[in-house]
């Protein structure tokens, strides 16, 4: 059996899973992808080695630090097989960080399936714009990838173009809200529920730019905000940045959902807040409480010595994605976690060391990171 | 500068700097509370903070540095002096730089590590003030020493009229180039190994990096031996206290050099190998990361407004070529990094 033609049964078996096939459990497909990723990934095969991982339990997979993907390509196969390229974003060196995926229909499937799950609160179709620059051609954000596959499948019309200024709402001139108000009008004229992708500082941008104006958004309307601010605009608290552009929009704050993504994963995760929605029927969440896919588990682990911690402990994520069959299954992140009722609850990143005196703080040289 | 106000603020160093000289025995009583104090305060064990007083701390200066200092230092209507913290000797230069400016100064220690200034207070007491905040006012001078963050702060709050003088983060790195032979490879590794042992690489002077052009073979074997060199060290001079966010620093970084290349175990901390032409830069705690390349001066092109010493070892003719590239960083001879001559601030990016 070649290496693509078991990746392609490993792809195949994690679509099935994530359907709710359950003939094979998450820890037997997680592990199994790890033995593979262990056998074609040098790099892979050292962090075991160097952590005596036998990887017998889902627990103890090692975690590929994120920086790894800035400085060596995690990926089985060659560039030459690369089916889509997400980069994050860069660092002093100008070097960013690469996600190549050789097959991208698991990434599609999963990230639709648990997109629909937490983000659509009836079956009608939605009208989906970002927040966000047009995206680009091929893609290189995985989050502006996953934004216009969500305005196709969304919208339950079939293919059509998405790249256009109507969709997404940043440009040169900074963000479009006449844009914004003409997609909310348009939706409520076609009785379409409008899904409104922002990243929060995108959201930021848009409360300075309403400066105390209301922009009242059709009834239903969902929001979406990941990812955190970069130095890119002022900073707010996420409770008071999620009760601020409700009162913009006019609509409830559950109708406001974070969602929670890397660039080195596939998978996404969701607060399970928006009312109507599968997931918030299923799992009855609260606002910062994440909840996992089925096929995506967070381990919260030691910062120093990266065992797992006791349950409802803080630790750092490792995040084993089942999804990343040909790159990391499990990825370690810095993100301060602790496991609750409902999911998995985000406390910011683990602070790098403070600088003593004056020696260069990692943080300081290392820029990027997250997407 | 006449010869008359030279001599005036070469009077104003001399009690400093004999204050310096009786800190630096450990056999006097000011030298053992000294060490007492510093002890407690840096975070170094006892061997690392006598090491660091014995090998850093500018106790006989010699007199053409300190003519330099003297010259290079501009006048000040009043001197004031904001201190960083661990890097504890770097105290008595940065105080001197501000007797050489004005014969009032005004010093806030670190509040994590107070005890140095307060130490060089005592054997020169009356040469400056210590203070609790800095408030300068048009046409004083500030020396800052701390993180780029601190720097960008005070910038801000300064007022009109008041000169600044930043130095920030930064940190070292280690060039070896051209054939050596085995003995001189040794001396070469032992000396790095202090470099990078002094402060537990606290200060913006440690080594980080350390660029080889040469085989990749040979920078596996040079990269053993170093790690070898400074488990041996840390026999002598152990590692001192490291907080959770540093020790989880180096857990990710040893994970991430795992995946990308090589690790070496070096005692507490780490040598680590590159096989792709990304930095990897090590957190403080005795870790450096070797990086094969052949040509040195592009691979730290980008990283110039970050460097602030670098050891070079090999052929005078390249040693010119890099300092002549790295215009901010004092370019030495390996087991010289933790002590460049006091002439000046050891930060010179912003000359």
């Amino acid at each position: 059996m070649t290496p693509n033609t078991r990746s392609d049964d490993l792809h195949a078996a994690v679509r099935r899973f994530a359907a709710g096939d359950r003939t094979r459990s998450f820890a037997d497909l997680a592990l199994e992808i790890a033995v593979f990723q262990r056998e074609l990934s040098p790099g892979f095969a050292r962090l075991c080695a160097g952590r005596r991982a036998s990887l017998t339990s889902v627990d103890h997979i090692p975690g590929v630090p994120s920086d790894a993907f800035r400085l060596a390509r995690v990926a089985l196969h060659p560039p030459t097989e690369d089916r889509l390229r997400f980069y994050t974003s860069g660092t002093t060196s100008g070097a960013r960080g690469l996600h190549a995926m050789r097959v991208t229909e698991t990434y599609h499937e999963l990230a639709l399936h648990f997109g629909r799950a937490a983000l659509l609160s009836n079956q009608r179709p939605h009208h989906v714009v970002a927040l966000a620059p047009l995206l680009d051609e091929p893609p290189t954000s995985s989050l502006g990838h996953m934004m216009a596959m969500f305005m196709v499948d969304f919208a339950k019309r079939g293919a059509f173009e998405v790249r256009t200024p109507e969709r997404w709402l940043i440009d040169d001139r900074g963000l479009n809200v006449a844009g914004l108000e003409r997609a909310a009008a348009q939706a409520a004229q076609r009785d379409e529920t409008l899904l409104v992708l922002a990243t929060s500082f995108a959201l930021v941008g848009l409360l300075d730019a309403l400066a105390g104006r209301a922009l009242p958004l059709p009834a239903g309307a969902v929001v979406m905000q990941t990812g955190g601010f970069k130095g890119k605009t002022r900073e707010i608290e996420p409770g008071e940045l999620r009760t601020s552009v409700a009162q913009a929009f006019g609509i409830e704050e559950p109708q406001i959902v974070s969602e929670y993504g890397m660039t080195e994963l596939t998978s996404q995760l969701y607060e399970a807040t928006v009312p109507g929605s599968a997931l918030a029927r299923e799992r009855q969440g609260a606002p910062g409480v994440y909840a996992e896919p089925p096929w995506l588990r967070v381990v919260p682990v030691d910062p120093v010595n990266l065992e797992p911690v006791p349950n409802e402990e803080v630790g750092i994520a490792r995040i084993v994605d089942l999804g990343n069959v040909d790159s990391a299954v499990a990825i370690q992140t810095q993100d301060r976690v602790r496991r609750v009722e409902g999911g998995i609850m985000l406390l910011g990143r683990a602070a790098g060391a403070p600088p003593r005196g004056c020696s260069l703080a990692i943080e300081e040289f290392m820029a990027g990171g997250a997407r | 500068m006449s010869d008359f106000e030279f001599e005036a603020r070469r009077a104003r160093l001399e009690p400093l700097l004999e204050s310096a000289r009786s800190l630096g025995d450990g056999a006097t009583e000011r030298g053992r509370l000294a060490r007492e104090r510093l002890i407690a305060s840096s975070g170094l064990s006892a061997q690392g903070v006598d090491f660091a007083l014995q090998r850093c701390l500018e106790i006989a200066p010699d007199e053409r540095e300190i003519a330099a200092l003297i010259r290079s230092t501009p006048q000040a209507q009043v001197a004031h002096v904001l201190l960083s913290a661990n890097v504890f000797v770097a105290a008595h230069r940065a105080i001197a730089i501000a007797l050489a400016a004005s014969g009032q100064v005004r010093v806030r220690a670190s509040r994590r590590e107070p005890e140095m200034a307060e130490l060089l207070l005592a054997g020169a007491p009356g040469s400056f003030q210590l203070v609790k905040e800095l408030s300068p006012h048009s046409g004083d001078r500030v020396w800052a020493y701390g993180s780029d963050q601190t720097m960008d702060e005070i910038a801000v709050t300064l007022p009109a009229g008041v000169a600044l003088h930043a130095h920030g983060s930064g940190f070292g790195v280690a060039v070896l180039d051209g054939p050596h032979s085995d003995r001189e490879l040794s001396e070469l590794l032992t000396a790095l190994a202090e470099d990078i042992t002094l402060f537990d690489q606290r200060g913006c002077l440690s080594p980080r990096v350390i660029l080889v052009n040469a085989p990749p073979a040979f920078a596996a074997e040079l990269a053993r031996e170093l790690a070898r060199e400074l488990a041996e060290l840390e026999q002598r001079i152990p590692r001192g206290q490291l907080t959770v966010p540093e020790l989880s620093e180096i857990s990710k970084y040893r994970d991430t050099a795992q995946f990308t290349g090589e690790v070496f175990e070096a005692g507490l901390g780490f040598v680590t190998l590159g096989q792709t032409s990304g930095w990897l830069l090590p957190p403080s705690g005795r870790n450096v990361h070797v990086l094969v390349t052949p040509d040195v001066i592009e691979t730290l092109t980008p990283y110039r407004p970050l460097l602030t010493s670098c050891a070079f070892a090999g052929a005078p003719a390249r040693r010119e070529q890099l300092r002549r590239a790295l215009p901010g960083a004092r370019v030495c001879a390996f087991g010289e990094m933790q002590r460049p001559p006091f002439d000046g601030p050891v930060d010179r990016r912003e000359l």
